[in-house]
């Protein structure tokens, strides 16, 4: 084993390392995934490139509507935010379930999506937040929607020498809610076998509008659940209707067999999460305070 | 082996090392400094086992590299007591008898150090959140629970005092 531990103080440099040593060397951020996986496998990468000392990734910025959180921002920082309490509770509630908080208190939002584990827990509501990541790579910049920046199991469009400088998203322009929600064996320190996000809002006539869903851990890759929220809009929340919205979301799911849960039970989880998430944002609309309309 | 020069503080002293670059920060604590009382356990930052205070924040020492501490401060079990004199975590796990073969003890009582800093008169539900990520596989978490809120009450009064 020979590791070349690189840090680099300035993101040009980070490119350049990563560009010069090619596949052979990997950016760490907080390293709980990085570290965990390489002494498992006994395999390290010949060079870890540390992303710790470049300035101004570890900030999450904005206010209002449109958010900006740095890739290298922890767990802890978003479950901790006060500008997330209330409407954007599901980004806190997505943070706060990932490992205990010795792993919160080091580990990045940045290194969750770059990782692309299918049950990364953050993933869901950025997909209802429309949110897009900035890669800074040799080839430039650019911005790209993380729908399509995640693209299955592990893998993503970051090239080697890319790294991930800031996760942008815009709040609903209405007052809006939203619920995350977590299924796992246990209530802690668990990989989700599904995991849902929702953001809703409510119209003036008592309507459901705008309504978006995200699902974890039910398919390669976490997904929007569009038919169901194509079906959810208009409808004013009803058994009916949340039912419906349980049996499009079971059915939308396409879950494995693995050591923490069966396909079937996990179709089945989706279903009642969904129904699950969409009641608790509708509930949750009459206590958050982002009502702009009333200003 | 590629190795990296390390300039670490653990319980208020600074070390200069080097140590391979693939060391985690429990490897450096444990084999380095001989600092044993950080156990080690499953490392895959599951169990809590080897959790110590970095920087005022508690960490899984075995999913941390070392070399990412540079410059940083770690306060390891061993730090806690001054002198003769424990610490109140301390004395509270064990006047509560919160231990059964306390293989998790030195870092169950890590994770509340750094819980208690940040939130000194927590409510006991509080306390269980904290500890989730420290796991206990004999005594159960009742008495864990009992001494950290006595602790806290202690913490405070001493604050109060001071």
């Amino acid at each position: 084993m020979k590791l070349e531990f690189l840090a680099p103080q300035t993101l040009q440099d980070a490119v350049t390392m990563a560009k010069a040593r090619g596949d052979a060397a990997r950016f760490i951020a907080g390293g709980t995934d990085l570290v965990i996986q390489a002494r498992k496998s006994g395999t390290w990468p010949e060079a870890v490139i540390n992303l710790q000392q470049i300035p101004d990734l570890g900030e999450i910025k904005g206010s209002g509507q449109n958010f900006s959180l740095g890739s290298l921002v922890t767990h802890r920082q978003i479950e901790r935010e006060g500008r997330f309490a209330g409407a954007l509770e599901a980004l806190r509630e997505s943070a706060c379930v990932i490992g205990g908080h010795q792993v919160r208190n080091v580990a990045t939002v940045g290194g969750n999506l770059c990782n692309a584990s299918p049950a990364a827990d953050m993933v869901p509501i950025l997909l209802c937040l429309n949110a897009e990541v900035a890669l800074a790579g040799s080839e430039g910049r650019r911005v790209v929607p993380l729908a399509s920046f995640i693209e299955g199991p592990r893998k993503t469009k970051r090239a080697h020498d890319e790294v991930m400088t800031e996760i942008a998203f815009s709040a609903p322009a209405q007052k809006f809610a939203s619920a995350f929600l977590k299924g796992g064996r246990r209530r802690a320190m668990e990989i989700s076998i599904v995991a849902m996000a929702g953001v809703v809002s409510v119209s003036r006539d008592g309507k459901l509008t705008d309504v978006r869903l995200a699902m974890g851990a039910a398919g390669p890759k976490a997904i929007r659940l569009t038919e169901v929220e194509k079906f959810l809009e208009g409808k004013a929340l009803s058994k009916d209707v949340l039912e419906e919205t349980g049996r499009l979301a079971a059915a939308a799911a396409s879950p494995i067999d693995d050591v923490r849960a069966s396909a079937s039970f996990r179709r089945h989880l989706a279903g009642v999460y969904a129904r699950r998430v969409v009641e608790l944002s509708w509930n949750r609309i009459s206590e958050v305070g982002n009502d702009r309309s009333a200003a | 082996m590629t190795e990296v020069q390390l300039d670490l503080t653990v319980n208020g002293r600074r070390h200069r090392l080097s140590v391979p670059a693939h060391y985690s920060l429990l490897d450096v604590l444990r084999d380095e400094l001989e600092l044993t009382g950080t156990k080690t356990n499953c490392l895959e930052a599951e169990c809590g086992v080897c959790t110590v205070v970095l920087d005022g924040k508690s960490v899984a020492s075995c999913a941390v590299l070392a070399a990412q501490c540079q410059g940083r401060e770690v306060t390891t079990v061993e730090g806690l007591a001054e002198g003769a004199a424990l610490h109140p975590l301390q004395e509270a796990f064990v006047e509560f008898g919160a231990v059964q073969c306390g293989y998790c003890i030195p870092g169950m009582i890590m994770t509340a150090k750094a819980f208690l800093d940040e939130n000194p008169r927590p409510t006991r539900e509080a306390v269980r959140e904290a500890i989730a990520g420290t796991l206990c596989r004999c005594t159960g978490y009742q008495k864990i629970v009992d001494a950290i809120m006595a602790a806290s009450q202690r913490l405070s009064q001493q604050g109060e005092r001071a």
